[in-house]
């Protein structure tokens, strides 16, 4: 048997006090995609590190073709054929992607840029990598999807035998992670070995060849693309996947939300936004209702027709809050009515960064702290100070900025703040997109414990286990309609045949 | 991902000897400014000028009008917004207040709050303008700059108005001298009114529900309109807020002068924001400081002063104004760049 391409033996890297590597032993074979998968922390990136030159081990060694290689940086990987996307493409939107792909390398005459010859190259470059785009379009067109292929095609300009692959489709939709997928086997068919790093379980049996679980900055262990998940979760957090989920409430509360045959007119259509067309559903004060639905179906309109943020319009038909006839549609109305919204990009649109935890904490509840408008620091005190009790936000300094804690407790900042005005009804889209096993079963827990207070939950998600595992009720979309609703606990075969325009089994 | 693997007790967040820094850098270089300007001070029969009665009355009277400026922008830039306008505003102001007391012959209580509900809409239209048709408040208020300045020309008619003081057609009420004065010989009656108009802008900014309002709308819009916040409101009325500190500007402007003149405040703009940021506020909003604004202006004005009293041309005046602007920038962006790290 020949050497593989790429082995790596009994490599340990510490920094400081932390282990993060323990001995991590990992090979990769030509025209393999070796999916490695590991929670936050588990030593993915450090390992990476090592892999492309930005990070010397302090033991083990790395060997290409069988031959030991000691790199002194990203130079020296790269002159091995050893090429790193990163999750932040290092492309430069104002430019166009030829001189993306020459960036750096630019082919000149006399000092003056070839432009035509650059663009020749660079439009054979993408058609080697399967990619249909026009050279000279600027990277700042481009979808995410095609920047990420754009970002293939400029590491396989430096004759990459090697590709590293850092969550690719972190940002990507559905159609473009397949357009991806389709562009990574046809690589790897012609013999580009591929390590595709990934937080997404459902990927691995799509894209891998074979999949390896790191923990805590060692390998658990290397299995087939056919593991189980189930299998996956117990190698990535170290228990069974079932013990993620909370143990489901036994009583159910008055209905807290009621649309019957509702239909939302937004003041201001647009294309590609499904309006909800007719909808029907009931959440209870007490429970997790999940909403669920092939992309575009328009689980994230209806959320953002109830709580206002992204859509202003006017319900028809029946919407009542707590039994009584509500009119929703925007977010000042949602805050009467007692909607809270906890989005997803705590970011974007969740938190302050630069403002402190009192700050942000405060933030929807501002008037309750300002008595006649003028800000009352005794309140803000008190208030503060039971958002950090409640929420368990770590550590409990009202002063530090948000920017230095940890995504989880940044999240905890985002549920206290839209919780501290005590809603009736939480809505969620997408709760755990992007947060590894260990954050999600956190987020599941506490979301249980406030529906064991009384709350009622509405929760959109494109992953099924686990509104299957969470949910007492799933309601199914299509099109902007309700069509049909699961108890606790529905076969994920069933769901999904439903999803896909199927008549549900009586 | 960037996160690098956290301990399980999570370091507490120490606030940096340099974040202190930026946080007084404006006191700070205040102190130092006054240091220098002791240190480099002429002298004559023993006195240090720059520590005479006369010439710290002339350094607060010549930054009170820049200064109220200041005021205003100081919630426009923590709101993330920027207002070029406010130098164009002044000069239309005070010819606007100069016409209407000298050549249409109105009193006071009538040409006082014109002037200050023209100053209060010229800044809520840029700002409605801006914020509904979501063009960038820098291009909106560059465009008001230029529509105030032609305002200014039809106002006045083209021409310089120079108030005299007394009774019948022709003339202003001798009352609207008193912005000129001095309380006691000493104090400018215009220093007093920035004093006033500090001291309740700070109130706002610091105390009050919608101070709170300015700085999440300029720290995150979008999160700031999810938590409920009128979001649109607070960005036209800062607007507002700036129109307003632009007409009290222009009408003392004209008390002090005593003539109103189309090109009145023409770059006060440019030392209004010099002097905000100066003061540590954060260009991108959602951080920044009264009391560093004010401290700012003191600074700029002081530090003119000692150039002056040294003889010291206007031009190296600009090199120095310049040099402690991107001073106070830097300082801010080493603190920030460590901050995030």
């Amino acid at each position: 048997m020949t050497a593989p391409l790429l082995q790596v033996n009994g490599v340990q890297k510490r920094y400081g006090g932390v282990h993060a590597l323990k001995g991590v032993d990992f090979d990769l074979a030509a025209g393999e995609v070796h999916v490695l998968l590991g929670e936050n922390g588990a030593g993915k990136s450090t390992l990476m590190g090592v892999l492309s030159g930005a990070v010397s081990p302090d033991e083990g060694s790395v060997a290409l073709d069988g031959r030991p290689v000691r790199f002194a940086s990203p130079r020296d990987a790269h002159a091995a054929g050893i090429a790193m996307i990163p999750q932040e493409l290092d492309l430069v939107p104002g430019l166009d992607i030829a001189a993306n792909l020459f960036l750096g390398s630019e082919i000149t005459h006399a000092g003056v840029l070839a432009h035509g010859t650059m663009r020749q190259r660079a439009q054979a470059l993408l058609k080697s990598a399967g990619v249909a785009l026009n050279a000279s379009l600027p990277v700042a067109s481009l979808r995410m999807g095609e920047r990420q292929l754009v970002a293939i095609a400029k590491a396989l300009s430096a004759q990459a035998r090697i590709l590293i692959m850092d969550e690719p489709t972190a940002a990507l939709s559905a159609v473009e992670a397949d357009h991806l997928f389709t562009v990574v086997r046809d690589l790897a068919a012609r013999g580009v070995g591929i390590v595709y790093i990934s937080h997404r379980l459902e990927e691995v049996g799509r894209i891998g060849d074979r999949v390896t679980v790191m923990r805590d900055g060692l390998v658990v262990g290397t299995a087939g693309p056919d593991a189980p998940q189930a299998a996956l979760v117990r190698m990535l957090v170290g228990r069974p996947f079932s013990d993620l989920f909370p143990p489901r409430a036994g009583t159910l509360g008055a209905p807290i939300l009621r649309l019957d045959h509702a239909r939302f007119e937004p003041r201001h259509p647009r294309p590609g936004w499904q309006a909800p067309q007719d909808v029907s559903l009931i959440v209870h004060a007490g429970e997790i209702v999940g909403l669920t639905g092939l992309m575009g179906v328009g689980r994230t309109e209806l959320l953002s027709a109830l709580h206002g943020f992204g859509a202003n319009g006017r319900w028809h038909g029946t919407v009542e809050v707590r039994g009584k006839p509500a009119s929703l549609g925007t977010i000042a109305a949602a805050r009467r009515a007692g909607i809270a919204y906890v989005t997803d990009d705590r970011r974007g649109t969740g938190l302050v960064l630069n403002h402190t935890v009192a700050q942000n904490a405060v933030m929807s509840t501002l008037r309750r702290v300002t008595p006649f408008g003028l800000v009352s620091r005794a309140l803000e005190r008190r208030e503060v100070a039971t958002a950090l009790d409640t929420y368990d936000i770590r550590p409990r300094l009202p002063d530090a900025k948000v920017v230095n804690l940890s995504g989880g407790n940044q999240q905890k900042v985002v549920f206290a703040k839209e919780l501290m005005n005590g809603p009736g009804l939480l809505l969620l889209d997408e709760p755990t997109r992007g947060v590894d096993v260990g954050a999600k079963a956190e987020i599941y827990r506490r979301l249980r414990a406030l529906a064991g207070s009384g709350l009622g939950v509405l929760v959109a998600s494109s992953e099924l286990p686990e509104l299957i595992g969470l949910c007492d009720r799933i309601v199914v979309m299509q099109a902007g309609r309700t069509v049909h609703e699961f108890g606790a606990g529905p076969a994920e075969d069933e769901v999904r045949r439903v999803s896909e325009g199927e008549v549900a089994a009586a | 991902m960037t996160t690098v693997s956290t301990p399980a007790t999570a370091p507490r967040p120490r606030k940096s000897p340099l974040a202190y820094l930026v946080r007084f850098q404006s006191l700070l270089g205040l102190v130092i400014v006054i240091i220098a300007g002791i240190v480099f001070s002429p002298r004559r029969h023993g006195h240090i000028l720059f520590l005479q009665t006369d010439n710290i009355a002339n350094i607060i009277r010549s930054i009170s009008e820049t200064g109220i400026l200041a005021l205003g922008m100081t919630f426009v830039i923590i709101a993330a917004g920027i207002d070029l306008s406010v130098g164009a505003v002044l000069g239309l102001c005070s010819v606007l207040t100069a016409q209407l007391l000298v050549n249409e012959g109105w009193g006071l209580w009538s040409t006082l709050p014109l002037v200050i509900v023209v100053g209060v809409l010229f800044g809520a239209v840029q700002g409605a303008i801006s914020t509904k048709a979501r063009i960038q408040a820098f291009i909106v208020t560059l465009a008001g700059l230029q529509a105030a300045r032609g305002l200014s020309l039809i106002v006045s008619n083209n021409s310089f108005i120079n108030i005299n003081y007394g009774q019948g057609p022709g003339s202003a009420p001798p009352a609207f001298a008193v912005l000129g004065e001095r309380i006691g010989g000493v104090f400018p009656v215009a220093t007093l009114v920035f004093l006033v108009l500090a001291a309740v802008s700070a109130f706002v900014l610091n105390n009050t529900r919608y101070g709170r309002y300015v700085f999440a709308v300029g720290g995150n819009e979008k999160a700031a309109r999810l938590s409920g916040i009128p979001v649109n409101a607070v960005k036209i009325s800062v607007y507002a807020l700036t129109g307003f500190v632009s007409a009290i500007a222009g009408i003392v402007h004209a008390g002090q002068f005593a003539f109103g003149s189309p090109n009145d405040g023409t770059g006060y703009e440019l030392n209004a924001i010099a002097a905000v940021v100066i003061g540590g506020t954060d260009l991108f909003g959602g951080a920044g400081s009264m009391v560093g604004t004010i401290a700012g202006a003191v600074m700029l004005g002081a530090l003119a002063n000692i150039l002056q009293l040294n003889d010291i041309s206007a031009a190296m005046q600009l090199l120095a104004t310049g040099a402690i602007i991107v001073a106070a920038a830097a300082l801010q962006t080493l603190v920030v760049s460590r901050g995030t790290r």
